[in-house]
């Protein structure tokens, strides 16, 4: 067979170009099959689900905070010491309306993503120190282990997004650090809770935020400011 | 000099200068002596301090001090216009409501949009004096202390916080002063949020309507819109609205929760009732609003449910097919269950004595049941069935089918059925269709199917024979399988009207074989016939006969498998003596059909002798043998036949044992030319022999 042939490099030419064709007719996959760096969900799939997740992680540190307050601290005051507590206020996040609609889409995104990154040790600890305690609370262990899980996929949900938004978005790692690991490990018990106090505080507001800033976005980027 | 200071709770403090000891207050009625207080020595001056019981008001108080010793008199005269001072000093000090207020309290703060918030708070005790309150607050982070930007929106004793003072994710720390011209209170401080103390207004607008559409059924159209000042279109707010409705006079709320949608229906209402319809709202995450104000609806009287009419429809049709499937069910129930359930062929002998059965004496049971020399060991069991080994596809069929069952029935013979309830069709009975037969069939190779022979539910069509086969004397009667109705057979036990499947088995043969005596029937196959050849011989002369008869019959089934099964004309009833029908052979058509006479009656119930046989015996002599299934007849005068048999039948009665059919089968081997007896024209065919050769 005389691949040099004219009419055998006609039919070939052929046969890619209707090749090439039907790739490019073939529609987008619903579900991605997983791993996918690159994947072809839709960017409103994306964020619904994204914002499925927000609403969920912040019901649950919205519930465990409040479990935790009747519990251990109720009426002790234990709020005048939770002022300035959280390590995520260094980040400079929008707290109004017409600030969150004055910063960029991108920069918007990479603040959620730092927040989202800053909570995975804050609440790996959280998880690990809890289950130490003696006479561990099971409603709190259980909400704080579902809450850890959940931010991570939201956490992978959100660069999925990024991923495909901007594309060109170089990772940037810093985020900020909690240190707060030693006062959860205090002797003394009104400062052992206080520390616990503050982080619960710090993770119900962070959570709200993130679960704002996304609706914020999605109405933003999928509907064009029209929900 | 006097300095009176009138404090709260009715302190009084009494500077003077010279010190004085003591005083006295008094008013009328009252007095109170500071014999017992403390002197407070203050250099160049003395301070005393009496607690004063808050009775002590509007009412002069006149002071009478005890100067010291010491003083002069002459300083009398300025005491006294002292106290006059005093006087009028204290008068305006404990004149009514004139004290610092009470101290505030804030108790709510609200947003109702995420971008403003109003904070309430409620005065404490009135001191009499125009208040003054004043919010100061401080957020999370800062130092400087605010004051409420607006005192006025909100209301009385409210702080309203504008857009550029609302932050969100900050906590606010705000307290309250309340001032009045005696003093000043503070409220506690009060840690504030705005993120958690979202509650919107009630949604606005609410509209409600009846629509029925005209194909469809018809609902109720609730719409509402959202309320002011929230901002859902940039995402920053997030609503989920809830709608209750009742009929007026009830009691409970039917709520219904319509998540983010403006709008709803209602499907299931009452037709003819005056409804009430509210809505309220609420945030992703906070506070519910309050219902919005209540709209009345007035369901029309038609507003009915087409649902109910389809229902009721289906509900009678249903009622109707079940009422036919019942009478249906009722008028052929029998057939149905027949149908699906085919009765079990169950073993039943006439006279059968279970008791004895129970006792475990076969013996005295099978001497009640009058057969001997059963049952049949397995040896001959084997033999007789091997004989069941046929040529022809077809024959092998019939030959099969009958061998599968007569090993379970072989097994024990003397229990088989006689009755038609074994599924035999009417024309298996022992009361063969000789003696009314019509004519001849031409066709004779029109044969039992066995598969219709053991459908037992199929009584009808169990009438296998012809019409032909109505019973005349002198006709030849031709006994097919299969495709006829045989309404003439007479049925064995007048209980039974359900003529049977022409089914031969051994159990005719046997009541032939044991004769007007009765006996129970064995399996209709070679093997019975040999072995009631063997049990026949130890008969009678009449015995003999009916060997003579099965002898044909086994003939009929060996020699032509097509040919039909001659059936016994009258199957012997257990213990009852009835004639036995014989036949005989008319004549052989070209297809190997034996086409066969009802012979005379000439049996009797007499028993005869054993090893005597008839001298109306025939037998006829086999030409040959046409494709090794078909005998070819010729009738044959030869009187040693007779003979033949007879020393058979003398051989076969002192063996009861299986061996007897062998010896038997030997006998008539060897004597195989003279197993053919002719006996006035009539041709018998002693089959035994061609069994053999067929073997």
């Amino acid at each position: 067979m005389n691949i040099k042939g004219s009419p055998w490099k006609g039919s070939l030419l052929l046969l890619l170009v209707s090749n090439l064709l039907l790739c490019h007719s073939v529609a987008p996959l619903p579900i991605c099959p997983g791993g996918a760096a690159r994947c072809q969900v839709t960017l409103g799939d994306l964020f619904d689900r994204a914002v499925v997740l927000s609403h969920y992680i912040h019901n649950l540190s919205s519930e465990m905070f409040s479990e935790f307050d009747k519990r251990y601290t109720h009426g002790r005051g234990f709020i005048t010491k939770a002022i300035n507590s959280c390590h995520t206020s260094s980040l400079a996040t929008p707290e109004d309306k017409e600030q969150a609609q004055q910063i960029n889409q991108k920069d918007f995104l990479s603040l959620i993503v730092s927040i989202l990154r800053s909570w995975n040790e804050p609440l790996y600890h959280l998880v690990t120190e809890v289950r130490g305690m003696q006479e561990a609370p099971e409603a709190i262990l259980s909400k704080a282990v579902e809450i850890e899980e959940q931010t991570k996929r939201l956490l992978e949900g959100m660069e999925l997004i990024v991923s495909q938004v901007h594309p060109e978005t170089k990772e940037n790692e810093i985020y900020p650090v909690w240190s707060g690991l030693p006062s959860l490990q205090m002797a003394d018990e009104e400062s052992r809770l206080s520390a616990y106090y503050n982080l619960l505080h710090c993770l119900r507001r962070d959570s709200h935020k993130i679960d704002n800033y996304l609706k914020l976005l999605k109405c933003r980027i999928i509907h064009n400011n029209n929900c | 000099m006097f300095l009176c200071q009138a404090i709260q709770p009715c302190y009084i403090f009494l500077h003077s200068f010279p010190p004085i000891l003591s005083f006295t207050l008094s008013k009328e009625q009252q007095s109170v002596a500071n014999t017992q207080n403390k002197v407070v020595d203050v250099p160049d001056q003395t301070a005393i301090s009496q607690k004063l019981p808050c009775t002590f008001s509007s009412s002069e108080l006149l002071i009478y001090f005890l100067q010291q010793e010491k003083a002069a008199n002459m300083k009398e005269n300025v005491a006294s216009a002292t106290v006059f001072t005093l006087l009028l000093f204290l008068n305006t000090c404990l004149l009514n409501g004139q004290l610092p207020p009470g101290k505030p309290e804030i108790f709510k703060c609200r947003s109702p949009n995420k971008e403003t918030f109003t904070c309430w708070w409620r005065p404490g005790t009135d001191g009499g004096l125009p208040t003054n309150y004043s919010l100061t607050y401080h957020r999370e982070g800062e130092t400087l202390m605010h004051e409420c930007p607006d005192y006025i929106t909100g209301g009385p004793n409210s702080c309203h916080f504008g857009k550029q003072y609302t932050s969100m994710w900050r906590t606010y720390i705000m307290m309250v002063n309340a001032t009045n011209q005696m003093g000043s209170s503070f409220s506690d401080e009060l840690y504030v949020d705005v993120t958690y103390i979202v509650q919107p207004d009630p949604p606005l607008e609410l509209a409600v309507e009846v629509k029925q559409p005209e194909d469809r059924k018809p609902y109720l159209w609730i719409k509402w819109s959202p309320p002011t000042l929230i901002d859902l279109k940039t995402g920053w707010f997030t609503l989920l609205y809830e709608i209750r409705l009742k009929p007026e006079k009830a009691a409970e709320w039917e709520i219904h929760f319509a998540g983010q949608q403006t709008e709803f229906k209602i499907l299931s209402l009452h037709p003819g009732q005056k409804y009430l319809v509210q809505v309220r709202c609420k945030p992703d995450h906070g506070y519910w609003s309050a219902w919005s104000p209540v709209t009345f609806i007035q369901i029309p009287s038609d507003f009915t449910m087409n649902d109910t009419t389809v229902w009721i429809s289906v509900a009678v049709l249903s009622a109707v097919i079940c009422l036919i499937i019942v009478w249906a069910v009722a008028l052929k129930g029998y057939s149905m269950v027949t149908c699906i359930f085919p009765p079990v062929p169950g073993p039943k002998i006439k006279g059968f004595d279970a008791h004895l059965l129970e006792k475990g004496k076969s013996e005295e049971l099978l001497s009640a049941l009058g057969c001997q020399d059963f049952p049949p060991t397995s040896d001959y069991e084997d033999l007789l069935v091997e004989y069941l080994e046929v040529d022809d596809s077809e024959d092998q069929h019939l030959m099969s089918v009958h061998s599968k069952e007569h090993p379970s029935q072989g097994m024990k013979p003397t229990y088989l059925d006689p009755d038609t309830d074994s599924g035999r069709g009417s024309c298996d009975s022992p009361s063969l269709l000789s003696e009314k037969c019509e004519e001849p069939q031409a066709n004779p190779s029109t044969f039992y199917d066995p598969e219709v022979i053991e459908k037992p539910e199929n009584p009808e069509t169990t009438h296998t024979w012809d019409p032909q086969c109505i019973s005349m004397e002198g006709k030849i009667p031709y006994f097919h399988a299969g495709g006829s109705k045989c309404s003439t057979w007479p049925l064995p036990q007048p209980s039974q009207h359900n003529p049977r499947s022409s089914y031969h088995n051994i159990t005719d043969v046997c009541e032939l074989a044991v004769g007007p005596a009765g006996a129970p029937a064995t399996l209709l196959n070679e093997a019975g016939k040999d072995a009631l050849k063997s049990s026949q011989t130890i008969k009678s002369r009449e015995e003999g006969k009916a060997t003579q008869q099965r002898e044909v019959e086994s003939f009929h089934s060996e020699t032509d498998q097509d040919t039909p099964w001659l059936l016994p004309q009258e199957k012997t009833p257990f213990g009852s003596a009835k004639p036995l029908d014989y036949v005989e052979i008319h004549k052989v058509n070209k297809d190997g059909a034996l086409s066969l006479l009802p012979k005379q009656r000439e049996n009797s119930g007499k028993p005869k002798k054993p090893g005597t046989p008839e001298n109306s015996k025939e037998y006829a002599k086999v030409s040959g043998v046409m494709d090794n299934n078909i005998l070819v007849l010729v009738p044959d005068p030869h009187a040693k036949n007779v003979a033949c048999f007879e020393e058979s039948a003398k051989e076969a009665p002192p063996s009861l044992e299986q061996n007897q059919a062998e010896k038997a089968l030997a006998n008539f081997t060897a004597t195989s030319s003279k197993c053919r007896l002719q006996l006035g024209g009539l041709d018998y065919l002693d089959p035994a022999c061609f069994t053999h050769s067929f073997h």
